[in-house]
């Protein structure tokens, strides 16, 4: 089962009030909307809230679980939607603007001791990710961590396809060209 | 070499790109393949690439449990007021032990339930209630209710009051129809539930264990009561319980958020075994013993033990062999036997969700080596 189809069936649950299918759904999501929304807050405060609003949301209108046809989406569409209407009521709006958000990057590597990487390449990688410049690694992140599909990443950021697929290969090629170095030594 | 061609070269990082993130069609990992043929000096780039991006697939949820709770307790008159949106179903039919359904319920990923949970690994619950209820008029098997799941299998039931329970495998959870929901709502467990009981302060809904009574007025817990196991425990996520002992039922403990209780089954026994050449494992609780200690997950996977398997996660701490036996039986519906007395005391920590019994023995091998033998409803460790 992929995870749309899976999505939709905890979609499905939420709507006959099955708590434990929302609480599947918050676990899945908490953390990646939570890096997505730092990103334009800069508080984890305001983040706690705003994806707190996000779930609270569709807890309300779970009756309504079939108009949402994309629910992964939607969450995250949602989330930006929320995030802009609090920093424009704290008079941040220039915080709303993709080039100046700022994402905090996973490390590369979850376990740097299990996998065939040297520590140093860790570092590396990590932070030729942290440099990326920042709407290359907001789009690099939702694509690799949030696991957006291109259609998506444009449609939440209001971009073309086309920008996604540049911004993701810039991302890969300034990511391999850090790493380059390790290569022609080892 | 790819930089004598440019374009070709930004066009591998483009299909390397859609590659990775699924986006690419046929023609476009043909292309793809076609490049990294004649320009073998990009393989080591891709594969650090295609590593890291499998990466995203082990990434745990780091405090979204936590995280939940803050968000139910914020929101909480929304979550608690439910008396009445579940459906009472008759819970007198012995339900099918049906792991398809608790497999599409709990999903792969993460997930729980609501704000409460406790948790009991008990002994022996459901021979007790059948004696204590003896007192009615009807006779016991006509008046009591049984759900059984065999080894491997999970299931839910709803009880008459509304109430959900979901039954993991190998349990029995029992009830008396002719009383139930009356004045009290009682019921008695043998093996592992994870419990969501109906508010209803009227009528205290109580968990009687071999160990152990659990009183509670309406919260969502999990329950696990398995004869074989050696300590019971119960843990309490969030909200408070009321624990009975039921060899000092004077003594009534009161479970806090992020507690849990562990009680021995067994009586004190003064002997440790001891295998040859193999320092003796202290009893990692001495009987009878009580300890009330903080609940939390593990620090580098975020998984609470007691709760992975509403998770649908296969998950153990530093456990020994022997005891991963028992769960594994429980689990995937086999025998686990032991045949070799020097590998039960091995200790091993692991998490699986989707692994098969097989794929499971092969990655506790990989770090202590022992053999096994796989038949076709057991297995033979050695």
């Amino acid at each position: 089962m992929n995870e749309s189809e899976d999505l939709s069936i905890l979609g499905g649950r939420i709507a006959n009030d099955d708590q434990l299918a929302y609480r599947q759904l918050f676990v899945l999501f908490y953390n990646k909307l939570s890096r997505f929304v730092m990103g334009f807050t800069k508080s984890k405060e305001l983040t706690e809230e705003i994806v707190s609003d996000v779930f609270i949301n569709i807890w309300r209108r779970r009756k309504n679980m079939e108009e949402i046809k994309n629910l992964k989406l939607y969450l995250y569409v949602s989330a930006k939607n929320i995030t802009f209407n609090y920093l424009k009521k704290l008079h941040r709006e220039n915080h709303t603007d993709l080039d100046s958000v700022e994402i905090e990057p996973e490390d590369p590597f979850a376990d740097p001791g299990a996998a065939l990487i040297t520590r140093e390449m860790n570092l590396k990688l990590k932070s030729a990710i942290n440099d990326l410049p920042p709407r290359c690694k907001l789009i690099f992140t939702l694509i690799k961590e949030d696991g957006l599909t291109y259609k998506q990443t444009a449609t939440l950021l209001d971009i073309s396809v086309s920008t996604v697929e540049n911004q993701l290969s810039i991302a890969l090629k300034k990511i391999s060209s850090a790493i380059r170095y390790t290569f022609r030594h080892n | 070499m790819l930089d004598q061609n440019s374009s070709s070269r930004n066009e591998f990082w483009t299909l390397l790109a859609k590659n990775l993130s699924k986006e690419a069609n046929s023609e476009e990992l043909q292309k793809l393949q076609a490049i990294l043929l004649s320009n073998p000096d990009l393989h080591p780039q891709a594969d650090m690439l295609k590593e890291m991006w499998q990466q995203r697939l082990i990434r745990n949820n780091i405090g979204s449990e936590a995280g939940y709770m803050r968000h139910i307790m914020k929101h909480k008159d929304e979550f608690f007021v439910e008396e009445n949106h579940i459906e009472p179903d008759s819970g007198d039919a012995v339900a099918e032990a049906n792991g398809g359904f608790f497999r599409t319920l709990f999903s792969k990923k993460r997930l729980t339930v609501l704000t409460i949970l406790v948790f009991l690994i008990l002994s022996t619950g459901a021979i007790y209630l059948f004696t204590q209820k003896s007192d009615a008029k009807l006779p016991a098997e006509e008046r009591i209710s049984s759900i059984v799941t065999k080894n491997g299998n999970r299931t839910k039931v709803v009880l008459p009051d509304g109430s959900q329970v979901w039954l993991n495998a190998g349990s029995k959870l029992d009830y008396d129809h002719s009383t139930f929901n009356k004045e009290l709502r009682e019921v008695s467990l043998n093996g592992e539930a994870y419990f969501d009981v109906i508010k209803n302060h009227e009528k205290p809904f109580i968990i009687h264990t071999k160990k152990m009574d659990i009183k509670v007025l309406g919260t969502v817990f999990n329950v696990r009561t398995y004869s074989d196991e050696k300590i019971s425990e119960a843990a309490l996520i969030n909200g408070s319980i009321e624990v009975t002992l039921k060899d000092r039922k004077d003594q009534k403990i009161i479970l806090k958020s992020n507690e849990k209780i562990s009680i021995a089954n067994e009586e004190p026994t003064p002997a440790i075994k001891e295998h040859k050449g193999m320092p003796a494992k202290t009893d990692p609780l001495p009987i009878p013993q009580i300890v009330v200690e903080e609940l939390k997950p593990n620090p580098s996977s975020n998984i609470i033990g007691e709760i992975a398997w509403t998770q649908n996660k296969l998950y153990f701490e530093d456990e020994s062999l022997e005891d991963i036996g028992l769960r594994m039986e429980r689990w995937f519906g086999k025998k686990v036997t032991i045949a070799n007395e020097s590998l039960k005391n091995i200790h091993y920590t692991g998490n699986f969700e989707n692994e098969t019994l097989e794929e499971v023995l092969s990655y506790l091998q990989l770090s202590k080596t022992f053999n096994f033998r796989l038949g076709n409803d057991n297995v033979v460790i050695y």
